[in-house]
Parts: structure tokens; C-alpha cells; sequence
């Protein structure tokens, strides 16, 4: 079987890239390409300009339905080690996790808050059903740290769950 | 008159407008919209829906604190609108040039005024006052 290399990050961020992911996150780590994951900003050209305006230059930013995502994804690049996927949902990460894109770790950065939905840690809100998608996504070996921003205090998933 | 409108993190946008009032004194047609800590994308652009509503139809310059930031990603849209302008990297000396000059000015010149005179602004004073 062939062996994908693990992607650099795969994050959940209801902002997709913002000041965090941008100022924080790409000077910790050297991001080369971030791959938002999204059929909403999939079907709108100008919200995709408007990402791609913002990001610095040399950091290659794509955009694709979770459809096109789970088949961009699962092919091995040389840039997998350096790429970072932006979803909105625990939703979408449970699609393109049950689609065949396998990743080991999970980020979730970023859920604001939205009736039906409550606060489980700093600016990170869910819904029962968000709720019961991570644990399914833990459940299968994928470990979940709740974290905005490198050097932040962060939590692991599977610490909070039994509280929530 | 042209409306502004301020979209930033937090309380900044209501600072700048406290801090302009503080030098030319009261303003009109000057209006915030913050971003809240655990607001999602969704509900601060239907904030800026909402207040976007009561000027609908009228000419609006949106000064976003940001490039790059949530603030922009939700704001920048209301580009497309003909008679709507958006720049980004708002500071005090952009909103006062504003405040007292948009009075004569058609929009696209005020914003691209704003825009250069924001720039200038900036100075590094050890070179200049030779240190």
C-alpha cells in the first residue's frame, strides 16, 4: 500500500485565514500552501479573491468543494508536509475524514457562537452535533487539540469530553 | 453626506471615532462595527448587514482595521456596491483627513486620498530628528 505523508495541519476555523492563521500560525510553522475545504467559498470566486488578495505572497492558496477536496487530498505531493487544510465545521472534517483523507490529528481553532451552539473552550463554540461528530473522529484515532494559536494555553479533546 | 463605517476587532473602531471627536469635536454619519471575541463569521456580517441597511442607497466609505483579517474577509464584498469604497489599515490620521474633507469629494477620490494621506502618516522620527 502506498503511504501518504501526514498533511501539516488540518484545522478547523470558521474564519478560514485571518490574522491568527496568518501572523501566528505560517511564522511557526513554514506553510507553504493552505487548501480551504469549503462548498460555499468553493462556489463563490469572489470570497476566494478575496482570501487569496490577503495571504502573503509564496503561500499558494486553493479552494475546493469537500467533493474535490477529498480527491486533491488524498493524492501524495511533495507539499503534503507543508500544507495547511482549512474546514468551517467539524461537519466538513467529518466528510472529508469518512471520504478517505485519513489524518492523524485534528486542530480546531476557531467556532464562534451561534444559537444551538455552546462555549467548550476560549473562542471555540459547538452544538451537540458538533460535539458528537469530534467524538466520532476521536474515536477512529484522530487526536483533537483545541488550540487558536501556537503558544496558547490548548486542550486536548478527549481531556474535555467527559465534561461537556 | 458620506457615511463611514469602522468594521474591527473589538472596540477599536469606537476608539478611533471617540479619539477624532476628541480633536475636531462631535462627528455625524460615523458608525462602528465591532467584531466580538466569539462572534462567528456569520453573525458579525449580519450585524454589518444590518447596519449597512439604515444607509442603504447612500454613499458609504467602510474603513476596515485589518487586511487580511475576519473584519475584512466579511466586509470586503460591499466593494461591489457602486456606491460603496472599502480600505483597509484605518488610523486615526486617515479618519480625521476623512471627517474633514469628505464634504466636496466624490467617493472613489476620497478613499483613494485617504488612502495615500494614511501612508504619509507613518514616520519614523530617529532619522528624521537625527538620533
Amino acid at each position: 500500500m502506498n503511504v501518504i505523508e501526514e498533511l501539516g495541519l488540518v484545522r478547523i476555523d470558521d474564519r478560514l485565514i485571518h490574522g491568527q492563521v496568518i501572523a501566528v500560525w505560517c511564522k511557526h510553522q513554514p506553510f507553504t500552501r493552505i487548501v480551504i475545504v469549503d462548498d460555499g467559498v468553493a462556489a463563490d470566486p469572489f470570497m476566494q479573491e478575496v482570501l487569496r488578495l490577503a495571504a502573503p505572497p509564496g503561500l499558494q492558496v486553493d479552494v475546493f468543494s469537500v467533493e474535490e477536496g477529498i480527491k486533491a487530498l488524498n493524492q501524495s505531493t511533495p507539499d503534503r508536509g507543508t500544507t495547511m487544510v482549512l474546514l468551517k465545521s467539524p461537519q466538513a472534517a467529518k466528510r472529508l475524514y469518512d471520504g478517505g483523507v485519513q489524518y492523524n490529528a485534528l486542530n480546531v481553532g476557531g467556532i464562534g457562537s451561534a444559537p444551538g451552539r455552546k462555549n467548550i473552550f476560549k473562542n471555540i463554540s459547538a452544538s451537540e452535533e458538533e460535539i458528537a461528530i469530534l467524538k466520532y473522529l476521536m474515536d477512529r484515532g484522530v487526536e483533537i487539540t483545541l488550540l487558536t494559536v501556537p503558544g496558547e494555553k490548548s486542550r486536548s479533546f478527549s481531556d474535555l469530553v467527559g465534561k461537556l | 453626506m458620506i457615511n463611514i463605517v469602522l468594521v474591527s476587532h473589538g472596540d477599536l473602531g469606537d476608539a478611533l471615532i471617540r479619539a477624532t471627536e476628541m480633536i475636531v469635536g462631535p462627528t455625524e454619519r460615523i458608525f462602528s462595527v465591532p467584531l466580538l471575541p466569539n462572534e462567528s463569521p456569520e453573525g458579525f456580517g449580519e450585524k454589518l448587514a444590518v447596519a449597512l441597511q439604515d444607509i442603504k442607497g447612500e454613499e458609504t466609505l467602510i474603513l476596515i482595521d485589518l487586511f487580511g483579517g475576519t473584519p475584512y474577509n466579511v466586509a470586503a464584498r460591499q466593494v461591489l456596491k457602486g456606491n460603496v469604497e472599502c480600505v483597509t489599515g484605518v488610523n486615526l490620521p486617515m479618519l480625521l483627513e476623512l471627517v474633514m474633507s469628505r464634504d466636496g469629494a466624490s467617493l472613489p477620490e476620497l478613499a483613494e486620498t485617504i488612502t495615500q494621506s494614511g501612508r504619509e502618516a507613518i514616520k519614523n522620527l530617529g532619522p528624521m530628528l537625527n538620533k
